[in-house]
């Protein structure tokens, strides 16, 4: 077996990889599995790559339309592929069914935000991943698929500052760099949201796509006015809220004093009785969000962290 | 609202429980972190005012159920409209069952002590562990038993022979439930409540007890009867006196009366209440007699006989010494009893003189007119064996004793002290020694074997009594029945029946039982009498049955407090676990 792939340059990532791929041989789709029994298997790139290769393979297309087509490789055809792309010339040849593929003209900038606060590397549960870790992945894999169509991607990780800033690029070993981008920047503390978008906006020179991963414990009118002033710059937006579940129904002992891990505020409650409010406290935000983002064109989508990642995915497609 | 248990409310200092738990026992809580603290914030302030309600209704729950728990284990009674009710406050009752001779009388088939009995056991069955019972009979003992054991001694009472004074009785029984610490106390008479049952004076009832008398048959409606009073042998005749309810005699005229002895009828008459017929009995040889006086059956059976008893004898021969203290009192009066026949003068039964006789088998020895003669008597007698003896002069008194009703209270003037000759008279009291009088106190007339010691000459210038009229029938008394050493034939009341007093072989006297002659009288006594005397509320069956502990019944809430405390426990419940 042949091994290939972005980013596997040592020997124990390649050893890793076939132990992933060992190990995922009966599943065809592990794009599709529990977040966290994917994370087992590996480090940001492994799963990256394994969940966009189920992701790819399911989806049987491109996910992001381009246009101004190059032929690149034939691959052997597949049920489900459109048949517009079949070579009919292998097939009166060889009597073998192979389609075209291509490579997009990239005339895309993507630039992925991932929100690296002190908030976001809380689980509710230590089976599941924290909300760090699965927007880690998460984009990772949107890198990959990006690149994957010769889209310019970068990446800016931020908690109370920019804390790393990869430029958009589409050249060999872009993803690397956004993984170890991703890698390297440490858990944070505070969140100031708007002030790294504000700086996002320096950046952004050329119009593109920004899409935003984090658990949006910020103050949502800051966010949103610079999140508009981009929409307004022409760049599309995307906006991935991220929950982990514990978070979206309130659950604990009879009496329990929470602490928020970005301030010194807390509050003694009992969960049992706050249930109830909490919930719908919680879906108003999610809706006031929902809401908001779609009165100024921008994309929402709400994400808990159990959510495996290809479903993830396709809110995107 | 009274309570069964009030010391058991002493736990409603429990119901601080909560608040004190919720003040004091604040446990420090475990800290987590949570990011979305803000959606946390906003939801507790959206909430705020519901969720103190919901403490406030915890709270209120929880110290309810508390309370209610508390008051229900101190038994409350509520008061109800209705007498029925199964509990009331702890009483102390007494129930007065008068099971007289009168209660035996039949009403409608039934004796009326079925339906006395009836009542009483409806006070007892409605009395509960905290009472205290009384039960009065007609013997007047007040037994104090649980209800269970009284109920047990109405079921088995019967008519008794004593007659019940029914002030006396009310009088002890609210004085006894009077001194009882209990919130009620109340004093049951259920009686037929005869008129004579009323004794004298006014029961005075203490402050706090009520009395409730089962109120008798209208006066009108009082029934018929007759009854033997009194019977008794006289002269050779049996005086019988008819008793009864008064204008039974007009309505239902003279009934037979008829004398019996040993079954068999000697001698018959016919007499109304209120009157005496004297039945004169036929020649009977020397000894002791029973008869029996038997009217017609009535509704009243217990006084339609009584028993009677006498005595034949031979007149006594008696001499009396002209020379001593018998003078011509005694004379005299033993010829009017040798023309009745019942004495002969003349013989050697009984000496009467200042000195035993030797020759006579009885010696009624009087003191020596002569005080230096005084010795000389006591050796005579000390030479018979006597164990008494003349002393100095006592002081004047009147008479007293038992043995001689008729003589009581006769004043004697002049006598001497009768004392045993070790000077401790209960040394000279032994089975043959009898004190039959007294004066002041000190032997006036004795009898000592066969020697009887008067104290006193028969003589007016010592004594009043040869000048009164009960003199003759006590010489009579005194040579026929006190010489042989005979004692009254007395009359108690009780079950019919004849008890022989004996000493040795000899029979000396007889006391024949019989019922109370009030008891035939059975006119009931007017509501208002009842009222005055037993300061009674006099009232019928149904008014009785419900004024009884304290008029009002007293229904037990404890499981209604119990239920409420359910349903309180339910509700927290609900709110303490709803969570959404």
């Amino acid at each position: 077996m042949r091994i290939t792939g972005p980013g596997l340059s040592s020997t124990r990532d390649i050893r890793l990889f076939i132990s992933f791929r060992e190990a995922m041989a009966d599943v065809q789709r592990i794009d599709l599995l529990d977040p966290a029994e994917v994370a087992r298997f590996g480090g940001i790139e492994i799963v990256a790559q394994g969940v966009v290769e189920g992701f790819l393979s399911g989806i049987h297309r491109s996910p992001f339309r381009g246009f101004s087509v190059e032929f690149t490789e034939h691959r052997a055809y597949q049920p489900g592929d459109e048949l517009r792309y079949l070579d009919w010339k292998i097939l009166a040849r060889a009597d073998r069914l192979f389609v075209k593929q291509f490579e997009q003209e990239t005339n895309l900038r993507a630039m992925i935000l991932v929100d690296a606060s002190r908030s976001m590397a809380w689980r509710g549960a230590p089976t599941r991943l924290t909300k760090r870790a699965y927007a880690d992945r998460l984009a990772a894999a949107l890198a990959l698929i990006l690149l994957r169509q010769r889209d310019a991607t970068g990446l800016i990780t931020f908690d109370e500052v920019v804390r790393e800033v990869v430029p958009a690029r589409v050249k060999a070993g872009q993803w690397a760099r956004l993984v170890r981008g991703l890698v390297d920047t440490p858990d944070g503390r505070g969140t100031a949201a708007q002030a790294a978008l504000v700086r996002l906006t320096s950046l952004l020179a050329r119009r593109g796509l920004v899409v935003l991963v984090s658990d949006l414990l910020f103050d949502r009118e800051l966010a949103l006015t610079a999140l508009r002033y981009l929409r307004h710059r022409g760049h599309q937006v995307i906006v991935l809220h991220l929950m982990d579940p514990a978070e979206a129904e309130l659950a604990g002992p009879p009496e329990v004093r929470y602490r928020d891990p970005e301030s010194a505020a807390s509050v003694v409650v009992r969960p049992r009785e706050l249930a109830r409010a909490y919930q719908a406290t919680v879906r108003r935000e999610i809706d006031a969000w929902r809401t908001a983002c779609r009165r100024h064109g921008i994309a929402y989508h709400h994400i808990l962290t159990d959510m495996p990642f290809g479903m993830a995915l396709r809110l995107l497609a | 609202m009274t309570f069964l248990h009030p010391l058991a409310l002493v736990g409603l200092a429990a119901a601080a429980i909560p608040a004190l738990l919720h003040l004091l026992e604040r446990r420090v809580p475990p800290e987590a972190e949570f990011p979305p603290l803000r959606y946390l914030s906003e939801a507790e302030r959206q909430n705020a005012r519901r969720l103190k309600l919901r403490h406030l209704l915890l709270l209120i729950l929880r110290t309810a159920l508390i309370v209610l728990i508390v008051v229900a284990a101190a038994r409350p009674l509520f008061p109800t409209q209705a007498s029925g009710g199964s509990l009331h406050e702890p009483t102390a009752l007494a129930v007065i069952l008068d099971n007289s001779p009168s209660s035996g009388l039949v009403v409608d088939g039934r004796p009326a002590l079925e339906r006395l009995k009836a009542v009483a056991r409806g006070s007892l069955a409605r009395a509960t562990a905290s009472d205290r019972l009384w039960l009065v009979l007609a013997d007047g003992v007040a037994r104090a038993a649980t209800p269970e054991a009284l109920l047990a001694t109405v079921d088995s009472a019967a008519v008794s022979a004593r007659r019940l004074d029914l002030t006396a009785a009310v009088r002890a029984a609210t004085r006894l439930v009077g001194a009882e610490p209990l919130p009620a106390r109340e004093v049951h008479v259920v009686s037929d409540l005869q008129r004579t049952a009323l004794g004298p004076g006014r029961a005075g009832v203490p402050r706090g007890v009520r009395v409730l008398a089962l109120a008798p048959p209208p006066a009108s409606q009082a029934p018929a009867n007759r009854g033997v009073g009194a019977a008794r042998v006289t002269d050779g005749a049996a005086a019988v006196s008819i008793v009864g309810t008064p204008g039974t005699g007009a309505a239902g005229g003279a009934a037979p009366v008829t004398l019996r002895i040993h079954g068999r009828e000697v001698g018959r008459a016919l007499a109304v209440p209120g009157s005496t017929v004297s039945i004169t009995l036929p020649p009977l040889g020397p000894g002791w007699w029973v008869g029996d006086v038997v009217l017609d059956a009535d509704e009243l059976r217990a006084d339609d006989t009584r028993l009677l008893v006498w005595r034949v004898a031979a007149p006594a021969r008696v001499a009396a010494l002209s020379a001593a203290g018998g003078g011509r009192f005694v004379a005299a009066a033993l010829a009017v009893l040798e023309e009745g026949h019942r004495v002969r003068v003349g013989g050697t039964d009984v000496a009467i003189g200042d000195r035993p006789e030797a020759g006579s088998l009885v010696s009624v020895v009087l003191p020596p007119a002569e005080p230096a003669l005084i010795g000389q008597a006591n050796r005579a007698l000390a030479a018979r064996g006597g164990r008494w003896r003349f002393a100095s002069a006592g002081t004047p008194g009147p008479i007293a004793g038992s043995a001689l009703p008729a003589i009581a209270g006769l004043q004697v003037t002049r006598r001497y002290r009768i004392e045993a000759v070790t000077g401790d008279a209960s040394r000279g009291t032994g089975g043959d020694t009898t004190v039959l009088a007294t004066v002041n106190g000190q032997p006036w007339l004795v009898r000592d074997g066969n020697v009887l010691l008067l104290g006193s000459r028969l003589d007016t210038a010592w004594t009043a009594l040869p000048a009164a009229p009960a003199f003759v029938p006590f010489v009579d008394a005194l040579v026929n029945r006190l010489a042989r050493g005979e004692a009254l034939i007395s009359e108690v009341e009780g079950v019919p029946r004849v008890e022989f007093r004996t000493r040795g072989a000899d029979t000396i006297g007889a006391i024949v039982y019989g019922l109370d002659p009030q008891e035939s009288d059975l006119t009931p006594a007017p509501p208002a009498l009842v009222h005055d005397v037993l300061e009674a509320e006099v009232l019928d069956g149904a008014a009785f049955a419900a004024a009884r502990f304290a008029g009002a019944g007293r229904r037990d809430g404890s499981g209604l407090l119990l239920m409420l405390a359910l349903v309180c426990a339910l509700v927290e419940l609900g709110v303490a676990t709803r969570t959404r």
